[in-house]
């Protein structure tokens, strides 16, 4: 009992400390500096602590004391309960939504088992759509809340878009989930540990499907319609300041990381390497003893992992930088017309494979 | 460019092939590839990202002076050099013993759009004449160059000064004849460009 609490805890701790304290600052850290090397421009490199620079590192630093001592301003008319609760909705699913991906295979402790995922539900796959439909809420509510005509608009748009694309992202994934038979992530990742039934091999069309949909569900570009900056000032988030505005932010960032470990763990083997089993990393450190053994096994699990997740979290940001954004009616085309239809076709030819 | 032979040939080649329209792609139908799109969108990933890991070497320390790869000025470090057309403070021209060359004919007064200058003119006693006091508004100018290009004896030209030039009081703004002065050999490529651009237009 006190041993499988302490595992929760740690295991909470180190995914909370992982994702709010190292990725969601040095995010917008990256954001910056990357559009700025694809763009030969130098990013921000101004802030510095007794004219130590290294590289603009200070910056979140900066933007932090910022943020925290702006005036936290509601407009007038505006919802108050609402206007408040909005950047808590959109921000706690992105971070509640990591529970149940898994980062690291399943060890033998001083005689306790421990699974390196916090909570290996068996309906893993659905409880994160339920979690990403909610943030849907935040950001709806933002708009509304606002009492401002932009906010509204956005609202509206992240809605409708939000909607579209869940649709043909849980489509996407049923093909996914034929393949592995389970919904449980822990599951998907053991089956991956063999090479070749890493998920873009038995999935390729899911998986530009998934990672397209998963995008615009991210409201990133060239899927930002609702916040839209030469149309809509900021979209949902136009009257937000200080630290409701950093929610947003946050939770913006944290969901790229959170897609990006579905992805990983989906279609690029979770926490394996190419060709190596826990079992061969297990017994590649028996010189360490059993539980040193499976310290260091854990410790490559989770080394490799966040690697793929931060390669994923480059791509993203990549591709955020160099696609120029859909005009709505052309986001709701490739939503209804070409994502659903070809993630349905993707399901035929699964299970057509499946059967033969 | 601030070699001036290099900035003459490269203004003789300009017109000629330079100034041609290129041939721009006028059908705006696009093919099958293009709607696509996913390979068009791998396409623009692959440049952004060559870009992206070309200016990746050198990012935590970059290397000094024109190595970079960036053109990027890191401006209060380092300073741009401005090419001998650009025009900055306007300055009087000192002689070699440190007179001035003006000789106060107020053509310079006259032309100023923006009535910066006032000059009160003097004479000397071999019966020379120069300005006894010439004071430039700083705060009117417009930085136009009428009065290099009209001056007969080359005594003010534009420098590349664009630094320290503002204040928040007015008073500080107002050059005196003693702060406008400047030695003849700091502004010699200034003046060689105000003799051929000038000469050309055949006054």
């Amino acid at each position: 009992m006190i041993a499988d609490l302490t595992e929760t805890i740690v295991k909470i701790l180190f995914i909370f400390s992982i994702n709010v304290g190292f990725y969601a600052p040095i995010l917008g850290w990256v954001e910056r500096k990357q559009s700025a090397l694809m763009q030969d421009r130098v990013g921000a490199n101004r802030a510095n602590i007794f004219n130590f620079k290294i590289i603009g590192l200070f910056h979140p630093i900066a933007d932090a004391v910022k943020v925290l001592t702006k005036e936290d301003f509601i407009p007038e008319g505006a919802d108050k309960f609402f206007h408040t609760l909005a950047p808590f909705l959109s921000l706690t699913p992105a971070i509640v939504t990591f529970a149940v991906i898994p980062f690291g295979g399943a060890y033998e402790l001083w005689g306790h088992p421990v699974k390196l995922v916090i909570a290996d539900l068996n309906v893993g796959m659905l409880f994160i759509f339920a979690f990403a439909s909610l943030s849907t809420y935040g950001v709806v509510l933002g708009g509304w809340s606002s009492n401002n005509n932009w906010s509204l608009l956005g609202g509206l748009r992240a809605s409708a878009q939000m909607l579209s694309y869940e649709v043909a992202m849980g489509l996407t994934l049923i093909g996914v989930f034929m393949v592995y038979g389970s919904l449980r992530l822990t599951d998907i990742g053991m089956i991956q540990e063999n090479f070749f039934r890493w998920g873009i091999f038995m999935q390729p069309l899911g998986f530009v499907l998934f990672f397209t949909c998963a995008i615009a569900e991210n409201k990133r570009a060239p899927f930002d319609q609702p916040e839209a900056e030469s149309e809509l000032v900021a979209g949902y988030f136009t009257e937000y300041s200080s630290m409701k505005f950093v929610m947003f932010w946050m939770g913006e960032f944290l969901e790229i990381v959170t897609i990006s470990g579905i992805v990983t763990t989906l279609f690029f083997g979770a926490w394996h390497l190419p060709f190596v089993t826990d079992q061969m990393l297990v017994s590649f450190f028996a010189g360490a003893g059993p539980n040193g053994a499976a310290l260091l096994a854990m410790l490559v699990n989770v080394v490799v992992f966040f690697a793929k997740v931060s390669f994923f979290i480059w791509l993203m940001m990549t591709i955020r930088w160099t696609l120029p954004r859909f005009r709505y009616d052309q986001v709701m085309r490739l939503g209804w017309k070409m994502l659903l239809p070809l993630a349905l076709i993707n399901i035929f030819i699964t299970g057509i494979v499946l059967l033969v | 460019m601030t070699d001036n032979k290099a900035f003459q040939a490269w203004v003789g080649t300009l017109p000629a092939d330079k100034l041609k329209p290129k041939k721009v792609r006028k059908n705006i139908e696009l093919s099958l590839w293009e709607r696509v799109y996913l390979i068009e969108v791998l396409r623009g990933l692959a440049i952004t990202s060559r870009h992206f890991f070309g200016n990746l070497v050198g990012f935590v320390v970059p290397p000094k002076g024109k190595k970079r790869k960036i053109p990027t000025v890191y401006y209060p470090e380092e300073k741009a050099v401005m090419p001998p057309a650009y025009r900055g403070r306007p300055t009087l021209v000192a002689n070699a013993d440190g007179t001035e060359r003006c000789v106060a004919c107020g053509l310079c007064e006259k032309i100023c759009p923006a009535f910066a200058i006032s000059i009160v003119g003097d004479e000397r006693q071999d019966g020379s004449r120069y300005p006894g006091s010439y004071t430039l508004d700083l705060s009117r100018c417009v930085f136009c160059g009428y009065c290099e290009e009209v001056c007969p004896k080359e005594a003010i030209v534009m420098s590349e000064e664009y630094e320290g030039l503002c204040t928040t009081r007015r008073g500080d703004m107002l050059y005196t004849k003693e702060q406008l002065l400047k030695p003849v050999d700091q502004l010699q490529k200034r003046i060689d460009y105000v003799r051929r651009i000038y000469a050309k237009c055949n006054y």
